[in-house]
């Protein structure tokens, strides 16, 4: 056995027809993402999109803002069980951070600027998030909700008014993570070109 | 047998680590596994998400290479189906970096739990789906029961039992409790020659 092992990743499954992408061209995303679906998938500036994470632009077209952050095993554009689920893909607005897992259901979705979607979480289709918002571990949004801005959802979904004022702080950490992730994962938008 | 036997579902290592085909391991060159560790398939580890920021060095002393262990997992542990393992991060002198994520021996991980825990001490249980959150540090000889979400930076003392959203500590562990984290059985009865469990 040779002493040093280069572990090779299990093969990603992509199959399914490849989305047309418009990629900023300051977009960190790596080769170990899967991108699947019809309609168009468009990521703007200095995004970062972590290893393993699925966006599926099978239902609508997905629109991600400036400065955000998707990590893996996330779900964008998840198809909805819901029968009369909107037309539509998802849309992220700007410096929205989708923690690990979480899975965003495609139909008209939207996601306000400065939210945060934490690890787990799901977001039912058609769902209006307003900016700031924070949705903590493991918490289920249902399909069509609405959540007013600085809105905090937590344990089983209680819900509260974040009255912090911090928002302007949240955008700067995203920044010092997006200038370290920039640094830290491969990127290869080409792939998916 | 004459021929030579069928390649396994599991990669058994020189010090008895059964890692399975089926799980990703990001950054390998970063995670350590102390042996007898078993990572079932569709586990996932995240040893890219290095440390960049460094700790200054003694003073006096020469730099040492950098230490660039992301996660470093002990001996007879055990990680149940879909686990993701990911170092936890914060801001640290102005700039955003990863910290290592250190888990000690015989700990057992439930199915789709999600760890970003600063360190794990020794004969901690953790049930299914739950979400330890960055920088929680568990002590030895707890059990976190099925569904917690453990809040971030919380200290959990040795042992406690853990429960709830969020996760709070609800009872202490009997005396005579310590037996069930004991892994050494449950370590024979995965890999690519499974021993039936022990009666």
């Amino acid at each position: 056995m040779s002493s040093k092992r280069h572990s090779v990743l299990p093969a990603v499954d992509r199959s399914g027809p490849k989305p047309p992408v418009n990629f900023s061209t300051s977009l960190t995303i790596s080769d170990n993402a899967v991108l699947q679906g019809t309609h168009s998938i468009t990521m703007q500036a200095e995004t970062v999109v972590h290893p393993r994470s699925r966006i599926e632009s099978s239902v609508g077209s997905v629109l991600v803002g400036r400065r955000c952050i998707i990590q893996e095993r996330v779900h964008l554009g998840a198809p909805s069980d819901n029968q009369d689920k909107g037309t539509g893909g998802v849309s992220l607005g700007d410096y929205v951070l989708i923690e690990a897992g979480s899975i965003i259901e495609a139909g008209g979705t939207e996601i306000g600027e400065g939210s945060i979607i934490q690890v787990g979480s799901k977001i039912g289709s058609g769902a209006k998030i307003g900016k700031n918002c924070t949705v903590s571990h493991l918490s289920v949004i249902a399909n069509g909700d609405v959540l007013p801005d600085n809105t905090v959802v937590y344990s089983n979904g209680t819900r509260r008014t974040d009255k912090r004022g911090t928002p302007e702080l949240r955008k700067l950490s995203i920044v010092k993570q997006i200038a370290m992730l920039r640094k830290m994962i491969p990127s290869n938008p080409d792939k998916f070109r | 047998m004459s021929r030579r036997p069928a390649k396994g579902d599991y990669i058994e290592t020189d010090t008895g680590n059964k890692v399975s085909r089926k799980a990703v391991l990001v950054g390998t060159q970063n995670i350590m596994l102390g042996g007898k560790t078993v990572i079932q398939p569709e586990v996932m580890i995240r040893g890219d998400l290095v440390r960049t920021a460094q700790a200054q060095p003694p003073s006096g002393g020469s730099a040492a290479p950098p230490n660039t262990t992301a996660v470093a997992i002990g001996r007879y542990c055990f990680l149940a189906r879909t686990v993701l393992l990911r170092p936890p991060g914060r801001i640290y002198k102005g700039v955003f970096t990863y910290m290592p994520l250190r888990i000690g021996d015989h700990v057992f991980i439930g199915q789709g739990t999600v760890v970003q825990a600063a360190s794990i001490g020794n004969h901690v249980y953790i049930g299914k789906g739950c979400v330890i959150n960055e920088f929680a540090i568990i002590k030895d000889y707890v059990k976190v029961l099925d569904g917690t979400i453990v809040p971030a930076n919380m200290v959990i003392p040795s042992f406690s039992i853990v429960a709830g959203k969020p996760g709070r500590v609800v009872g202490e562990l009997p005396d005579g409790a310590h037996d069930e984290f004991e892994l050494r059985d449950l370590y024979k009865t995965v890999g690519n020659n499974p021993q039936p469990a022990a009666a």
